[in-house]
């Protein structure tokens, strides 16, 4: 197991009248190569969670493991696993700071320990897997870039650590679909030919269904399911009671079901959907 | 239906320091009716944020003419009269708010237009009534939900009684319950008030309901036509940086397949009315 937590609880403000418990005795594990979704009604506890699995915060009472171990217990190196488990934040531009881009790019493999010929090559390789001209953007200010390019800069300085895990909290709110598009088209790539193992916090049911295999869903601070895409979604009561939506295929492919045909609910790409609605209407 | 804005070859170069001027709209025309519900979509850098802020007179066109209800953007003796009739939501939330309970915070551009104090009351009453935020009208904006500080950033505006509401991507920061609240909102200013309504958005799922959709690319508007018509298959939107929403591409698809579905079904309960 890459990243597993114990009997994870986190409270924010503890002992203060303005207490609140954000997660209540977590248990979950994800294995290297994984990419895995985390859904959830705002306030569900799910960037809690995710702030949890490289340091950021630390539990009130549980256990987060990093390869087995515990990352709070003995000698504690924070750098380290945040090389090695990397967040890109909701509005990630807010993380830009450096003057320029490829300082700002640099950053992170900086304090890696590396240098000279190696950084530079680090930076543009983050630059060049979100799709920006080493050249045309390494002397630039982050500052007058556009929301898409911060956002995409952001994402290279983490994808230049060369983490084990990247963990994107909405990392999509706000961009324009061609932005959207290309940021997810990397992350996958990665994942699939480097074996990255990916953990995606989403509002986008459509998104997550295709891209995830696996699911974690929270509400009110516990995991309430986990599964699979087709078997959460196929929960469709809890997923009803917690306030999600279902991905708008899965929406489709259930009312026609209700409707009384036999057709199956646990497709989700547009392909298979659609091959599955032509089979049955058809001529019909 | 006539007009209520009006923009004649408007040309927009933002000013630069270091580098060369940039320019965000180039020789644009468009014409706005009184109770259209337009949606302006395109690219980062499309250029239509610099389009929703020439509306208000928040910029002023470098060339061409920019007129509300007759009244030219650049005379600066028109700006209270065009500020009085086009309200503009922004994107953030959090930075809209100006005063300590909802209330309050609907009343600061009645109070600084000079409106009598009961007016003021009953016209705010109103604009939370709308906005569904009555219950919630002691309460500390800061406290609210993102849906609800949006919907109260529309209250503020809705109640200077504009006839047109320019929206900027106010749904980008929202979860999927803010983003329905906010749209729910919003079309019915425009089908029950008759507001007229210009919503930005990168969410191509939120422009099924509009009357007319618009779409940017580079300073110039490329193309324009109803939902159907956008969303038909015939233009080519992903090079463009947008993409069809899932459900209309599935009925593209469907189509293809050799299903007749008629060119207004746009969403899941249209289509299952249609196949079942």
């Amino acid at each position: 197991m890459l990243i597993e937590t114990r009997n994870l609880t986190h409270i924010y403000m503890p002992g203060t009248p303005f207490q609140v418990e954000a997660l209540k005795g977590i248990n979950l594990g994800i294995e290297r190569g994984e990419f895995v979704g985390i859904i959830g009604e705002t306030g569900s506890g799910k960037s809690t969670l995710v702030q949890h699995f490289n340091g950021l915060l630390r539990p009130n009472s549980g256990e987060v493991l990093l390869e087995g171990r515990n990352i709070w217990a003995g000698e504690i190196n924070l750098r380290q696993i945040r090389s090695r488990v990397a967040l890109l934040f909701q509005f990630p531009e807010h993380q830009l700071f450096e003057e320029t881009v490829f300082k700002d790019v640099a950053f992170g493999p900086r304090n890696l320990g590396l240098d000279g010929e190696e950084l530079e090559g680090r930076v543009r390789y983050g630059l060049e897997l979100m799709g920006l001209d080493y050249q045309a953007y390494k002397d630039r200010s982050p500052f007058n870039l556009s929301g898409g390019e911060k956002r995409r800069v952001a994402m290279a300085g983490i994808l230049a650590m060369k983490p084990e895990v990247v963990i994107l909290d909405e990392p999509s709110a706000g961009m324009d679909p061609s932005g959207r598009r290309h940021l997810l088209e990397q992350i996958e790539t990665l994942h699939r030919e480097e074996n990255l193992t990916v953990v995606l916090v989403t509002h986008n049911m459509d998104e997550v269904s295709r891209l995830a295999k696996r699911l974690f869903v929270f509400s009110g601070g516990q995991l309430v399911l986990q599964g699979s895409p087709a078997e959460v979604f196929n929960s469709t009561a809890i997923i009803k009671e917690i306030g999600l939506d279902l991905p708008p295929l899965t929406a489709l492919l259930q009312k026609l079901k209700e409707s009384g045909q036999n057709i199956r609910t646990d497709l989700f790409s547009l392909e298979e959907a659609g091959k599955e609605i032509l089979q049955h209407y058809q001529g019909g | 239906m006539s007009a209520i804005i009006k923009l004649q070859n408007v040309t927009f170069d933002y000013p630069s320091g270091d580098v060369k001027q940039i320019r965000a709209l180039e020789s644009l025309s468009l014409t706005i009716e009184e109770g259209e519900y337009i949606a302006l979509i395109g690219p980062n850098g499309s250029g239509k944020s610099t389009l929703a802020r020439h509306l208000n007179a928040i910029l002023l066109p470098t060339a061409g003419e920019v007129r509300v209800d007759g009244f030219l953007t650049t005379r600066e003796e028109h700006r209270w009269e065009i500020r009085r009739r086009v309200g503009m939501v922004f994107q953030n939330p959090d930075n809209q708010i100006v005063a300590t309970t909802v209330e309050e915070d609907v009343a600061f551009g009645l109070e600084n237009l000079g409106v009598e104090t009961p007016v003021i009351a009953r016209r705010v009453a109103e604009a939370l009534e709308m906005v569904g935020l009555q219950s919630l009208r002691n309460h500390a904006p800061h406290l609210l939900s993102g849906g609800q500080k949006q919907r109260l950033a529309i209250a503020g505006v809705i109640a200077m009684r504009p006839r047109c509401l320019v929206l900027d991507e106010p749904t980008a920061m929202l979860d999927p319950r803010g983003r329905r609240e906010v749209l729910e909102t919003v079309m019915k200013m425009n089908r029950q008030e008759g507001i007229t309504v210009v919503h930005i958005t990168h969410f191509m799922e939120e422009i099924l309901e509009a009357d007319r959709v618009i779409v940017m690319d580079r300073g110039k508007i490329v193309h324009q036509g109803t939902p159907a018509e956008i969303f038909s298959g015939e233009l080519d939107l992903y090079s463009l940086g947008l993409e069809v929403p899932i459900i209309p591409k599935l009925i593209q698809m469907l189509r293809s397949g050799g299903l007749n579905i008629p060119a207004g079904v746009l969403n899941v309960d249209e289509l299952v009315n249609f196949l079942c």
